[in-house]
């Protein structure tokens, strides 16, 4: 756990271990903060972790760390000066990817909703789909497809003409093939000869709970390159995370749904990636 | 006003003095000729003079100034505006025989910045309905042309990209106005002009600082006749407000609009949740909700010099 220097999340000065010379460029390739697409925390804002901080940096810091300000600043450790200012407005330099070096949090995020696609393979009259096929609803003039439900997996199916279906609603991927399966069955028993070509999960939605407040503003201003927040138009802050391409929405209540992924594992990426720099914003009273 | 440089000496075909070729001739601009600095010589070969074509005198009666040839060129936003109109005729000899004015098309001067140029009169118009500065009508006619120029946005509607650059312009300069207040003097949508707001801030690679309740203060209050005291007193409020953080998640206008509330309450210039509701476009709802938030600790949020007319204890619970 070595966080000597406060940086933005893509550019650091200072290796923990000194490996670095004094003023290297920033674009060097020895950067031990992992890439400038994951997010990385900011360690210069008032939170729990700089007390941690704190004592291994006694003897090295020159300036004091623990003061309420919410702009990047890069503090230097004698020999290592910076020889720029980093802000963070600043492009970010992809840099080869390093683990973040706190442990991971304890929480998994639990899906919520699945959207994939599959091809049947034919060409469908949707007219009598919608009449002979219990739970279905066609209404052509509002939309082109049949909307059909089935209770077990709880999903909902857009059936196209072209024979195309969309299936949204399941929990999880082996959920949302099996309701795919029973769709096409459905179709096939009507007469048509369904096939089950190309299914895909084309998105998966996440959410769970950080467990603490947080504070959206300090987050907006050190990770302005990704977060939007504008209370105006909506009370959480989104998130848009480059590596995995994830899109977040954080809120002050600590709870964040995660969304875009075309794989589980994006969604537990994205989580660990961003549960550290949550930490660092926790709101303290 | 010299049209030829003495940089441009190269452009020109070879006028030297005869006696020293190697001179540089400096030029005359009011007589349009070019003089050896050596010997005093006039090579004056030049054709185009640049001083006026006409002698003017100030004649009250009237009111053009006939020194002037065509509108002033508003170089910074429009691509140079070099066209040629033609003008309706005077006299007889611009009519042909059915009585039509010959050369009737006076239309296509710069149609590529046509567009750009309705866009920058809605723009006047919308900022003229809230009074806005010129310095702010100046930087939302220089951050459309930006966005219009790059063409990433170029399928929403000019009016949209319009309104959401005098949204990010006024938060550019310190001013914000709210969505709302936008929306007000615009015939979009506030949805739409959130979405081109956010386009525009990846498409121009910028961002806008975040907005806070001090910000709205004074607009607020001006608009209900509160004194000066009762907006002090409000600004205050609300900063301790999201200072101590009793107001979780509330937008800053909601908290601006409740704190407000409380403080004109207090003094004597008491205000109903739905005046406060329609100025600052917040639903009166909501102002209650943020309202009952920030009551418990109405003792320790007023400012310490503030003169109640209605006592703390006596403030409306609702």
């Amino acid at each position: 756990m070595e966080q000597n220097n406060s940086l933005p999340p893509f550019q650091g000065l200072a290796s923990p271990q000194g490996a670095m010379t004094p003023g290297m460029p920033i674009f060097s390739p020895m950067m031990p903060y992992g890439s400038g697409l994951t997010p990385q925390p900011v360690t210069n804002t008032n939170s729990l972790s700089l007390l941690e901080e704190q004592h291994r940096q006694q003897q090295q810091q020159q300036t004091p760390q623990l003061y309420h300000s919410q702009t990047v600043t890069t503090t230097t450790l004698p020999g290592n000066t910076p020889l720029y200012t980093t802000t963070p407005l600043t492009p970010m330099t992809p840099i080869t990817p390093a683990t973040p070096a706190s442990e991971s949090s304890g929480i998994v995020p639990q899906l919520q909703n699945i959207v994939s696609t599959v091809n049947l393979g034919c060409k469908l009259d949707l007219k009598t789909i919608a009449l002979r096929a219990r739970n279905a609803e066609y209404n052509p003039k509002r939309f082109a497809a049949v909307i059909m439900r089935i209770r077990e997996p709880r999903t909902t199916a857009l059936i196209f003409s072209s024979g195309k279906m969309v299936c949204t609603g399941a929990k999880s991927e082996e959920q949302s093939r099996l309701a795919a399966r029973k769709y096409a069955r459905v179709v096939q028993k009507l007469g048509f000869p369904a096939k089950f070509l190309d299914f895909k999960i084309q998105n998966m939605v996440g959410s769970c709970d950080v467990k603490f407040p947080i504070r959206l503003e300090g987050l907006v201003l050190t990770h302005q390159q990704f977060s939007s927040y504008e209370p105006e138009l909506f009370p959480g802050l989104i998130y848009r995370m480059i590596k995995p391409r994830i899109v977040l929405l954080i809120f002050v209540s600590g709870k964040v749904v995660l969304t875009g992924a075309k794989v589980r594992g994006e969604i537990y990426e994205a989580f660990e990636n961003i549960y550290p720099i949550l930490k660092g914003f926790r709101k303290t009273t | 006003m010299a049209i030829w440089g003495i940089g441009d000496v190269l452009a020109l075909p070879k006028v030297q003095c005869p006696n020293h070729p190697d001179a540089m001739l400096v030029e005359d601009y009011r007589a349009g000729d070019m003089i050896c600095p050596e010997c005093g010589l006039v090579v004056g070969d030049r054709v185009i003079d640049v001083g006026s074509e006409w002698r003017t005198f100030t004649n009250e009666k009237a009111t053009q100034d006939p020194s002037r040839v065509g509108d002033a060129q508003n170089p910074l936003l429009n691509g140079g505006d070099l066209s040629t109109m033609i003008s309706k005729g005077t006299g007889a000899a611009s009519f042909d025989e059915f009585g039509n004015s010959k050369y009737q098309n006076r239309r296509t001067m710069s149609s590529s910045d046509r567009a750009m140029l309705n866009a920058f009169k809605e723009i006047t118009t919308m900022a003229d309905r809230i009074n806005l500065p010129r310095n702010i009508i100046d930087r939302t006619n220089n951050l459309f042309k930006q966005v219009y120029e790059q063409k990433s946005l170029k399928g929403r509607a000019n009016d949209a990209i319009a309104s959401a650059c005098l949204y990010i312009a006024c938060r550019q300069e310190g001013v914000p106005r709210t969505f709302k207040e936008i929306c007000a003097v615009s015939r979009i949508s506030k949805k739409e002009i959130g979405r081109c707001f956010k386009l525009i801030l990846k498409a121009l690679e910028t961002s806008v600082d975040l907005i806070t309740t001090g910000d709205f203060m004074s607009r607020f209050c001006s608009n209900l006749g509160l004194p000066k005291q009762v907006q002090m007193a409000a600004t205050y409020i609300a900063r301790k407000a999201v200072e101590l953080d009793l107001v979780p998640g509330r937008s800053p206008i909601s908290v601006a609009a409740a704190a407000i509330y409380m403080a004109s309450q207090a003094s004597a210039e008491k205000k109903t949740q739905k005046e406060i509701g329609d100025i600052a476009g917040v639903a009166d709802v909501t102002i209650r909700q943020s309202y009952r938030l920030i009551y418990p600790r109405a003792a320790d949020l007023f400012p310490p010099d503030f003169k109640f007319d209605t006592p703390v204890d006596k403030l409306p619970q609702l």
